[in-house]
């Protein structure tokens, strides 16, 4: 029934396309854990990256390298004026969650209206062609584009991995994560932090909308629907965990393409927002991983039953 | 005496952290028991696991004879169990009446189809609630700001609200959340005398409170609370001159 | 007359729609921005019985209606039992995919839309009739949003908006509150998509997608939130303004954008200049008995 060439293929292949969801999810996951918003203006971000490429090497013809550079420009520059305009100044103005949910879906149209407008509604690609050469190892077709892109989703995570874990600002960022008045009060300035969080945020969308733009053909609204995917996958995989979210992205992505065993090819597209409904309803706090006794749970934890309480009076 | 409210082997962690441990307590009807502790005894969590707000990891809760651990919060209130909130948790966007008229175990107009078919039903026992949160607000002495905003009257007052929406329900069962803290002056006498009042009515009343004087001639008996658990049950005056547990309360 | 008649309807349409959308965003608090998918299954609904099974159409407009209302509540109530917020992301996908799905339906017309929808009154009565009955329902519409607002269930969504923690204390229940609202509300949305079904006789999944999404809160943010007569304005100055913008003769492959930016920028503009909107609500509710209340 199923073969077993075709299988490991499709696991292949799944994995390799999986690269960009990772970094779709992470990127969601670490702006809902530090700047608590959820950041519906990724799709911005991500639109305005590709298209940034898109200019530099289609309009003006400049190189692969500096495409790349413009992608990242486009994506952190974004990140960055919506904090700055949006975020922070929601947040000087007490405005309710919803309101700052709201704001990150308009924001998106927005930005998914101008660029239509610019560039029309017709899909384009970063490079003339999308075609990678393919060589075939141990019986499965492996394209030029699968070991760059996934070497370069590892190197992210690694390098968000140890950023977080080592430097200043990485533990800055945790701090605010965790309680950001306490962090304030320490000398952190939540703001700076914020913003440090939302550039980084947008540099992992770059780099992840500029694998999906050399591959997939790309239109003003396609983004939306690539960040929906970063939503499932950020809530099956637990709010607050990025790690998770990154699992849950490999997962759905790998449950999407094999789907075409099973069902039409034009029901694809509906499988992510079954996704998205079922995430909701079947893992509504995310997905529990069994749980770790590490230090700075426990310390999270010691402030929980003592903060309630304090809350009062 | 009849036990309205029974706790049995409650039990709640999170995480490491205890806050409730094996707790077994009685509440009577026509008392007052003060629960007594320091910072993060457990009281407020206590009232959580009551209330149905936080689920507990094991143990049950009766009040009037009927298991209510499955029950939503919502239910557990209908059943006849009100409380008040440390930090008052009014609604700013309602008047005092206002807010005082959601009080009441059946609210006429909650079922939609009595809104529709039954209109005058509906705006007779609406009429009936507004006299009675009327008189409710006569009695906690905030006849006169039945119309302001909650936010614009002084803090007492505001803790004498919480209290007035929650007799609305006829509680079986009464559980105060800090009452006293930052009240003075005449709030603080009429907040004594409602609670007296309510006790006397029949109401098991369950009152959390730092402030010594105010639970001592207040409640008919105290309760030790520390890290969860129930150390002491007695008068107040005993547990206050006992010396372990005044070291547990300021601690070492 | 014609086209005069035609912006009436679509007017009157969206008042609907944003009357309905501020009941249960803007009184209940209830973060969605789905509704034109509800209007849309009232209008699938209606048309393809109307089409295919021959029902009367306002039979069929009432089953619309009901549907929209049914699917509400199977959107909401899953989302509504663990938070409030993930409602917003619930009916998004639902929103989404079903547009999807309609795409690739032939039955109900796919992605090229539902094309011959019977007409209702046009042709017994004429299209004077028809303006006339949406009038009427947009009319009530408000009313009853205005009705609902005011009396005890305005008071209960005051304070679900304020505490639902307190809120349930007091014994009142949240979830079912939050679900018949955003269930009628939606029903609403549905008869209204029966409504233009039968009018313009054609529907296509797209027009009920994110541009009609932020249309619907465009019209409520920048009306008011929370009032009678912001839904109203707001649906009138933005219903006729793109309209405006449609005599300029633009192509269509600019038109839509240039419609989009407006709506959302709207929105930016006044969230950060004016977020209480043209007309400001009160921010202390009052009921309709306020003045017999006086004592």
């Amino acid at each position: 029934m199923l073969d077993l060439a075709i299988a490991s293929q499709i696991l292949w292949t799944s994995f390799s396309t999986s690269s960009y969801f990772v970094l779709f999810a992470l990127a969601f996951a670490l702006v809902l854990k530090v700047n608590k918003v959820f950041n519906f203006a990724q799709a911005a971000i991500m639109s305005v990256a590709f298209y940034s490429a898109y200019v530099a090497v289609r309009v003006l013809g400049l190189n692969g390298f500096a495409g790349l550079m413009a992608c990242f420009a486009g994506g952190v520059l974004t990140a960055v004026l919506i904090e700055i305009f949006g975020f922070a100044k929601l947040r000087a103005l007490k405005a309710t969650p919803m309101f700052v949910f709201i704001f990150t879906i308009i924001v998106s149209q927005f930005v998914s209206y101008v660029l239509m407008l610019i560039f029309g509604t017709w899909p384009t690609t970063i490079f003339p062609t999308m075609f990678w050469p393919v060589s075939i190892v141990g019986g499965i077709a492996v394209s030029a584009w699968d070991i760059p892109a996934l070497s370069a989703m590892f190197a992210i995570l690694i390098a968000l991995w140890c950023f977080l874990r080592f430097t200043r600002w990485g533990q800055f960022m945790i701090a605010v994560s965790d309680n950001p008045d306490l962090a304030e009060l320490y000398g952190i300035q939540k703001n700076r932090v914020m913003i440090v969080s939302m550039a980084i945020a947008g540099g992992i969308c770059a780099a992840g909308m500029f694998l999906y733009g050399t591959r997939a053909q790309v239109q003003p609204s396609a983004a939306t629907e690539l960040m929906l995917f970063a939503v499932a996958a950020t809530i099956i995989g637990g709010i607050g965990n990025l790690w998770g979210a990154a699992i849950a992205a490999v997962v759905l992505g790998l449950v999407q393409n094999s789907s075409i065993l099973f069902i039409p090819s034009a029901w694809q597209g509906f499988l992510l927002y079954a996704f998205l409904f079922l995430a909701i309803v079947l893992f509504p706090r995310g997905f529990h991983w069994p749980e770790r006794a590490s230090k700075l749970k426990r310390k999270t934890i010691d402030s929980l039953p003592a903060s309630s309480e304090a809350s009062g009076g | 005496m009849t036990d309205v409210l029974k706790i049995r082997d409650l039990n709640k962690s999170f995480g490491g952290i205890v806050v409730a441990n094996n707790i077994d307590l009685d509440l009577r009807a026509g008392r007052v028991l003060g629960l007594i502790g320091p910072n993060g005894a457990g009281k407020t969590s206590l009232f959580n696991l009551v209330t149905g707000v936080v689920k507990p990891d094991s143990g049950s809760i009766t009040l009037n004879g009927d298991a209510i651990d499955a029950l939503p919060i919502y239910q557990r209130a209908r059943r006849g169990l009100a409380r008040t909130w440390q930090n008052l948790r009014l609604f700013p966007s309602l008047s005092v009446l206002d807010n005082v008229l959601l009080g009441p175990r059946d609210y006429p107009g909650e079922k939609l189809q009595s809104l529709i078919f039954d209109a005058r039903g509906v705006a007779r026992r609406q009429a009936e609630n507004t006299e009675k949160a009327h008189r409710v607000l006569q009695r906690t002495g905030l006849g006169a700001v039945a119309h302001s905003r909650v936010q614009d009257i002084p803090y007492g007052q505001q803790k004498l609200v919480g209290v007035a929406r929650a007799l609305m329900n006829d509680a079986r069962c009464l559980l105060l959340d800090e009452p006293m803290a930052g009240v003075e002056g005449q709030a603080y006498a009429a907040i004594q005398r409602v609670v007296r009042d309510i006790a006397e009515s029949g109401v098991a009343v369950c009152v959390v409170e730092h402030n010594v004087a105010f639970v001592r001639d207040l409640c008919d008996e105290g309760v030790f609370m520390f890290a969860g658990k129930v150390l002491a049950r007695g008068s107040v005056t005993e547990l206050i001159a006992d010396p372990r547990l005044t070291e547990l309360y300021f601690g070492t | 007359m014609d086209y005069f008649l035609t912006i009436i309807i679509l007017v009157s349409l969206f008042i609907i729609l944003a009357a309905s959308f501020d009941l249960i965003i803007g009184y209940c608090g209830l973060i969605s921005i789905a509704h034109p998918i509800f209007y849309a299954i009232g209008a699938y609904t209606s048309a393809m019985l109307a089409k295919e099974a021959g029902v009367p159409v306002p039979v069929a407009m009432l089953i619309g209606a009901l549907a929209a209302l049914v699917s509400s509540i199977v959107v909401a109530l899953p989302s509504l039992r663990v938070s409030g917020d993930y409602l917003l992301i619930a009916s998004i996908g639902f929103q989404l995919g079903l547009i999807e799905l309609a795409k690739h339906f032939h039955e109900i017309g796919g992605a090229g839309g539902l094309t011959n929808i019977p007409p209702f009154l046009i042709r017994e009565v004429g299209r004077e009739a028809y303006a006339l009955l949406v009038v009427v329902v947009a009319l009530l519409t408000v009313w009853f949003v205005r009705w609902m607002a005011t009396g005890p269930y305005g008071r209960m969504m005051s304070a679900l908006r304020d505490d639902e923690l307190a809120f349930s204390m007091l014994g009142r229940n949240a979830i079912w509150v939050k679900v018949s609202v955003f269930a009628i509300g939606s029903g609403i949305a549905g008869f209204a998509g029966a409504l233009y079904a039968h009018y313009f006789r054609f529907i296509e999944p797209d027009q009920f997608g994110l541009l009609a999404s932020s249309a619907v809160l465009t019209m409520v943010v920048v009306g008011g939130m929370r009032t009678t007569w912001g839904p109203v304005l707001g649906a009138i100055v933005l219903q006729t303004l793109p309209q405006a913008i449609t005599f300029f003769g633009l192509p269509p492959s600019v038109l839509g954008p240039l419609q989009g930016i407006m709506f959302t920028g709207l929105v930016l503009v006044f969230m950060f200049l004016r977020p209480q909107g043209l007309i400001a609500a009160s921010d202390l509710w009052r009921g309709r008995q306020e003045g017999a209340r006086h004592d």
